[in-house]
C-alpha cells in the first residue's frame, strides 16, 4: 500500500506517494529530481546523502520517506544558488575543499548544521561534526579550513 | 530493499498489539539505523514494520522517585546533550556521544541500540555499572528487570516478540556517582567498538582506598559484561598502579573474547586491561578533590 | 549553463573584482593569469550547489535499471542456468546470459575477462545473468529466480599455492603465472658472494579497495540508426569505447562513450565493468538501461590494489655500499589480468629502490587467485615496492650500525646514475631531497 505524504523540502511543501520501502534519499533523488544528495554506501557509513530532518543531519538512506510525513527536510540544493551561494559554498569552492564533489553536498550540509548550532567551532569541534561524512580525495584538511573561514564570513555578515 | 507493509504505532498499546498480530513477521522500528541496513543487506525480511517512533510512553528523560528513567525512543544525540544524564550519569552521557557519527546518533535511539544486543554496544557498559533496570512493555503489561537480564547473547535479547523495551533507569542511589566511559576503535569516530568498558567508583573518604568499583566491558564476550571477578579483587584494596594492573589482568579473564576480522582475542585482553585502568582512573579524577 | 556562472572563473586578469586570484609569486609570471596562483576550479560551483550531474543523477524517459547476478562461489563450473523465471517477475524486461554476448571476452591487456561467465566463474564478482526491469529492486527480486546449477572446484587463494605445478588451474590449460618480468643489471650472484653482510627480507602487503564515493554507474542506449551511447564512470573511454566494440561486434565508429566528472576514480574506473551488459540489455528492450553498482558490488566486482609478496635479498660492503640486490616479486593478480600487467611491470622496474646499486637481479610474477580481480590503483604497483625497499633499507642500516639517513645518501641516484633497466638518469634530486627534508624536521645524523 503507498502511503501519500507530504514533507516540507527547501522550503516549500511537497506531497508524493511512496511505498513503504522507499527511502527519504530515493524519494529525494528519483521522485524529486533533487540528485544533489548522493547514494555512496546505502548503508549510513559514508554520509554522502546527509541532509537535514528538522534541521538535524541524518543520513537519508537510513531515512523511510513515510517518515518525513509532515517533516521538513534540506537537502544542498536548498543552502544557495549560483547568485547567491551560502557562505559555506563559497568557502568549499575557495579553499579548494572538494575535488571529485561527491562528498560535497552532504559535508555541506553537516557543515550547516554545525554553524546554525556554533557560529565558531573549534578545529576539534568541526572535525567531530564531520566524522560521519567520508572524502576519499581531498584529505579533511581543506574542508576544516573551509568550514572554519565560511563560520567567520557568516559571524561578519550577522554583525 | 524488499517491500513491507508499514504500520505507525501511536501508543504503547496499539504497538505491541501490531507485533502480536502480524507476529512473527513484523519487526519494530525506531530509529532504524540498525534494522534497516540488515534489511537492505538482505540479512532480515520483514513483512511488517510497526513504527513506534511516535509511542509516546516511550519518549523523555525524567527524574523519578525511582531515578533517572530515559525512554527508550530517546536518542543517543539526546542522551549525550541532556543535561539530566550529564549531571547523574556522565558515562552514560559520553557512551552515547561516542556512539557512530553525528547522523547515526541522530536517528539512532538508545533502546534500538539496547535491543540490538550486539555485544560492541556502546551504550550498554555504563548502564550496567550504575545497575540500570530495563521497563519492558508488552501485551500483558510492564514488566521490570535488571538491564543485565536483557542480554541473552549475539543478538539475542530477552525480549518476546511482541514486548518492546520502554526505557531505562538508573536508581536514584546510583545517580551522581563517579562514572567513566571509554572505547577503542579502529578509528576515532564512526567506528565499531573493539572494546569499551565503563566504570562507577567509590572510595572511602581519604581516597586511599576503593571500597566498590563496578566494571563493564563490551565487545568481549557473546553479551556486554559486568567484570565480577575483577571487582571483587578492587573492593578494598588500595589506590595503585599494580592494584589497577591486575584488575585489568582479572578483567581479562572475566571475559571471553574471540578472533574476528576486527581484532584478536588476545588484542582485545591487552584492550581490556588498558581500558579497565583508563575507566577507573577516569571516574576518579571526576570526582571532587578530597 | 548560465553565462554569469561561468564568469565566476577567473581566466581573468589579477585584481579584477570578485577573484580569488592570489598576487602572482613572481615578477616574471606577473603576465599569466593563472601560472603560479590559486585559482578556483570551474566545477567547484555545480558541485557544491548540488548542480553537477554525476552518472547515476542522470535518467531518459523509459529507462530501465540492470542488476547482475553474482557468483555464489569463488570458483566452480556452471551447470546450467535458467533465466525463465526471473523473465516471469512482473516489471522485468529482459535477462540475458553469455550466450547473448557476442564476444565474451575483454581485458586491456590479456582479453581473460568474460562479460557473463559461461563455464565457469572464478571469482565471486563473476556476473553470470543479467536481467532489466522498470525498478532496482525488481531487478533485485528477479535474480533471485535465476536458477544456476553449480559443481563447485576447489578454491586456490594464496598466490604462492598458486604457482606450484600441481594447483588448480584458474584459467585452464594455462598456468597460474599469467605475467612475467625480469631485469638483470652486473653480476648478483657473484657480488652477494663477495659482500660484507647478507641481507635477506620478506614482506607481504594487503589488497586495497579503492572504495570512491561514487559506485560504477553507466547508462546504455541504442539510437533509431544503431549507434550506442554509453554514459559512463570509466576514466578511459577510448579503451571502453574499442572493448565495446569488440564485444558488441559493431565499428568502433557506432560507439559513442560519455564519461562526465567522476566521484573518485584512483585507478578503480579505468575500464569497462557493467557497459557491455547494458548495451546489449538496451539492444534487446529497445529502451535505455542504467546499472549502478552497489557498494558491495565494488569490493567484490571491481578491482583492487594487488597484495605482493616481496622478497628482497641485499648485499652491502662494511662501509654500507649495497652492491647488489635481487627482488623476487609475487602480486596476487585475482581472478582476470585487468591491470596487472602494467602493474607488475612498474613494481618491478621500480622495485630495487632509488638506489645506485651495480648488480641487480629483479624477477616479478602475477599470479592467479579465485579473488577479487587486481588492477589499476594509483601508483600501479609502486607504493608496495616503495614500503618494501624502504624498510630492508632500515634494516641493512640497522645490521651495519649506520644512521638510516647515511645509508641513503651513499646509496641514491645521482646526476648520471644508470637505472635497473640501463636508463641514464638526469635531473636527479634525491639527495638534496633528502638533505632538505631532513633539515626540515630536524633529523640529527648520528654517528655511530
Amino acid at each position: 500500500m503507498a502511503f501519500t505524504i507530504k514533507v516540507k523540502v527547501n522550503g516549500e511543501w511537497k506531497t508524493a506517494d511512496v511505498e513503504p520501502e522507499m527511502t527519504l534519499l530515493e524519494l529525494l533523488r528519483e521522485q524529486w529530481g533533487l540528485t544533489g544528495t548522493k547514494l555512496g554506501c546505502d548503508e549510513g557509513d559514508c554520509g554522502a546523502c546527509t541532509v537535514l530532518f528538522d534541521g538535524k543531519p541524518v543520513n537519508s538512506c537510513l531515512v523511510l520517506a513515510v517518515r518525513a510525513d509532515g517533516h521538513e527536510v534540506v537537502t544542498v540544493e536548498g543552502l544557495g544558488t549560483a547568485e547567491r551561494p551560502h557562505p559555506l559554498q563559497s568557502a568549499f569552492e575557495q579553499h579548494g575543499a572538494v575535488q571529485c564533489g561527491f562528498c560535497a553536498p552532504g559535508m555541506l550540509i553537516s557543515a550547516k548544521a554545525l554553524l546554525d548550532a556554533n557560529p565558531e567551532p573549534t578545529e576539534q569541534e568541526i572535525r567531530e561534526a564531520l566524522a560521519g561524512n567520508l572524502c576519499r580525495c581531498t584529505g579533511y584538511t581543506k574542508i576544516v579550513e573551509a568550514v572554519k573561514s565560511a563560520g567567520r564570513a557568516m559571524k561578519s555578515s550577522v554583525k | 530493499m524488499k517491500h513491507f507493509e508499514y504500520f505507525s504505532a501511536h501508543s504503547a498499546e496499539e504497538a505491541v498489539a501490531l507485533l502480536q498480530k502480524y507476529s512473527p513477521d513484523a519487526l519494530p522500528i525506531a530509529g532504524g539505523t540498525e534494522l534497516l541496513v540488515r534489511m537492505k543487506q538482505n540479512l532480515i525480511h520483514p513483512k511488517v514494520l510497526v513504527d513506534i517512533t511516535h509511542v509516546p510512553e516511550f519518549q523523555g528523560i525524567a527524574l523519578t522517585e525511582e531515578g533517572l528513567r530515559i525512554g527508550s525512543l530517546v536518542t543517543h544525540a539526546e542522551v549525550a546533550a541532556s543535561p539530566l544524564v550529564r549531571q547523574f550519569a556522565p558515562a552514560v552521557a559520553a557512551a552515547s556521544g561516542s556512539v557512530g557519527a553525528v547522523q547515526t546518533r541522530n536517528l539512532g535511539t538508545l533502546g534500538g541500540n539496547l535491543v540490538s544486543c550486539v555485544p560492541s554496544i556502546d551504550s550498554a557498559p555504563a548502564l550496567l555499572v550504575l545497575e540500570a533496570q530495563a521497563v519492558v512493555f508488552g501485551v500483558n503489561g510492564r514488566r521490570q528487570f535488571p538491564l543485565t537480564e536483557l542480554f541473552v547473547g549475539p543478538r539475542c535479547s530477552s525480549l518476546t516478540p511482541a514486548e518492546l523495551l520502554e526505557a531505562v533507569i538508573i536508581p536514584r542511589h546510583n545517580l551522581g556517582k563517579p562514572t567513566c566511559f571509554s572505547k577503542f576503535g579502529r578509528r576515532k569516530a564512526l567506528t565499531i567498538a573493539l572494546v569499551n568498558a565503563a566504570a562507577c567508583v567509590e572510595t572511602n573518604p581519604e581516597r586511599t582506598h576503593f571500597s566498590q568499583v563496578r566494571l563493564a566491558l563490551g565487545a568481549v564476550a557473546p553479551t556486554p559484561i559486568r567484570a565480577y571477578t575483577a571487582e571483587a579483587y578492587l573492593a578494598g584494596r588500595p589506590i595503585a598502579q599494580e592494584v589497577l594492573l591486575e584488575a585489568g589482568r582479572l578483567a581479562a579473564e572475566d571475559a571471553k573474547p574471540i578472533d574476528d576480522f576486527r581484532a584478536s582475542a588476545e588484542y582485545r585482553r591487552h584492550l581490556i586491561g588498558v581500558l579497565t585502568r583508563r575507566v577507573i582512573e577516569g571516574a576518579l579524577a571526576g570526582m571532587p578533590k578530597v | 549553463m548560465e553565462r554569469d556562472v561561468i564568469r565566476k572563473v577567473p581566466l581573468v586578469k589579477p585584481g579584477e573584482p570578485g577573484m580569488i586570484v592570489e598576487e602572482a609569486p613572481t615578477e616574471e609570471l606577473a603576465g599569466y593569469p593563472s601560472v603560479g596562483r590559486r585559482i578556483p576550479r570551474r566545477d567547484t560551483i555545480f558541485q557544491v550547489l548540488g548542480q553537477l550531474k554525476y552518472i547515476n543523477d542522470l535518467s531518459f524517459p523509459g529507462m530501465l535499471y540492470a542488476k547482475v547476478l553474482r557468483s555464489r562461489y569463488a570458483h566452480a563450473r556452471i551447470l546450467r542456468v535458467d533465466v525463465s523465471k526471473a523473465l516471469e517477475v512482473p516489471g522485468v524486461v529482459a535477462a540475458i546470459t553469455a550466450d547473448d554476448i557476442p564476444v565474451n571476452s575483454f581485458g586491456p591487456s590479456l582479453q581473460d575477462q568474460p562479460v557473463l561467465a559461461k563455464d565457469k566463474v572464478r571469482h565471486m564478482g563473476d556476473g553470470i545473468a543479467a536481467v532489466a526491469a522498470v525498478s532496482e529492486q525488481i531487478a533485485e527480486e528477479a535474480l533471485e529466480k535465476i536458477v544456476v546449477e553449480y559443481e563447485p572446484l576447489p578454491v586456490v587463494l594464496d598466490p604462492l599455492e598458486a604457482m606450484r605445478e600441481d594447483a588448480p588451474r584458474i584459467h585452464e590449460p594455462r598456468s597460474n603465472i599469467y605475467w612475467e618480468w625480469h631485469i638483470r643489471k652486473g653480476d648478483v650472484e657473484k657480488a652477494l658472494a663477495e659482500a660484507h653482510l647478507v641481507v635477506q627480507e620478506r614482506y607481504r602487503t594487503q589488497m586495497v579497495e579503492h572504495v570512491s564515493m561514487e559506485t560504477h554507474s553507466s547508462i546504455a542506449m541504442w539510437d533509431a540508426g544503431g549507434r550506442l551511447t554509453v554514459w559512463c564512470t570509466v576514466g578511459r573511454i577510448t579503451l571502453a569505447r574499442t572493448d565495446l566494440a569488440r564485444i558488441l561486434q559493431v565499428p568502433v565508429s557506432r560507439v559513442r562513450v560519455v564519461s562526465t566528472q567522476l566521484g573518485g576514480n584512483f585507478g578503480g574506473k579505468n575500464e569497462i565493468t557493467i557497459e557491455p551488459v547494458l548495451a546489449i540489455l538496451a539492444k534487446k528492450t529497445g529502451r535505455p538501461v542504467k546499472g549502478t553498482y552497489s557498494r558491495k558490488e565494488e569490493f567484490i566486482a571491481s578491482t583492487t590494489r594487488h597484495p605482493f609478496i616481496m622478497e628482497y635479498t641485499s648485499g652491502v660492503t662494511a662501509e654500507g655500499r649495497i652492491i647488489a640486490r635481487k627482488v623476487r616479486l609475487i602480486a596476487d593478480g585475482g581472478a582476470y589480468c585487468s591491470w596487472s600487467e602494467t602493474t607488475l611491470g612498474k613494481a618491478t622496474i621500480l622495485s630495487a629502490g632509488p638506489y645506485d646499486i651495480p648488480n641487480i637481479a629483479l624477477d616479478g610474477y602475477v599470479v592467479y587467485t579465485n579473488k577479487p580481480m587486481t588492477g589499476a590503483m594509483r601508483g600501479f604497483g609502486a607504493p608496495q615496492v616503495c614500503f618494501a625497499y624502504e624498510s630492508h633499507m632500515d634494516t641493512i642500516a640497522h645490521r651495519l650500525g649506520m644512521d638510516p639517513l647515511q645509508i641513503r645518501l651513499l646509496n641514491a641516484y645521482d646526476e648520471g646514475s644508470i637505472s635497473a633497466t640501463g636508463q641514464i638518469l638526469h635531473s636527479v634530486a634525491l639527495k638534496k631531497t633528502l638533505l632538505a627534508a631532513a633539515e626540515r624536521f630536524g633529523w640529527e645524523v648520528k654517528e655511530r
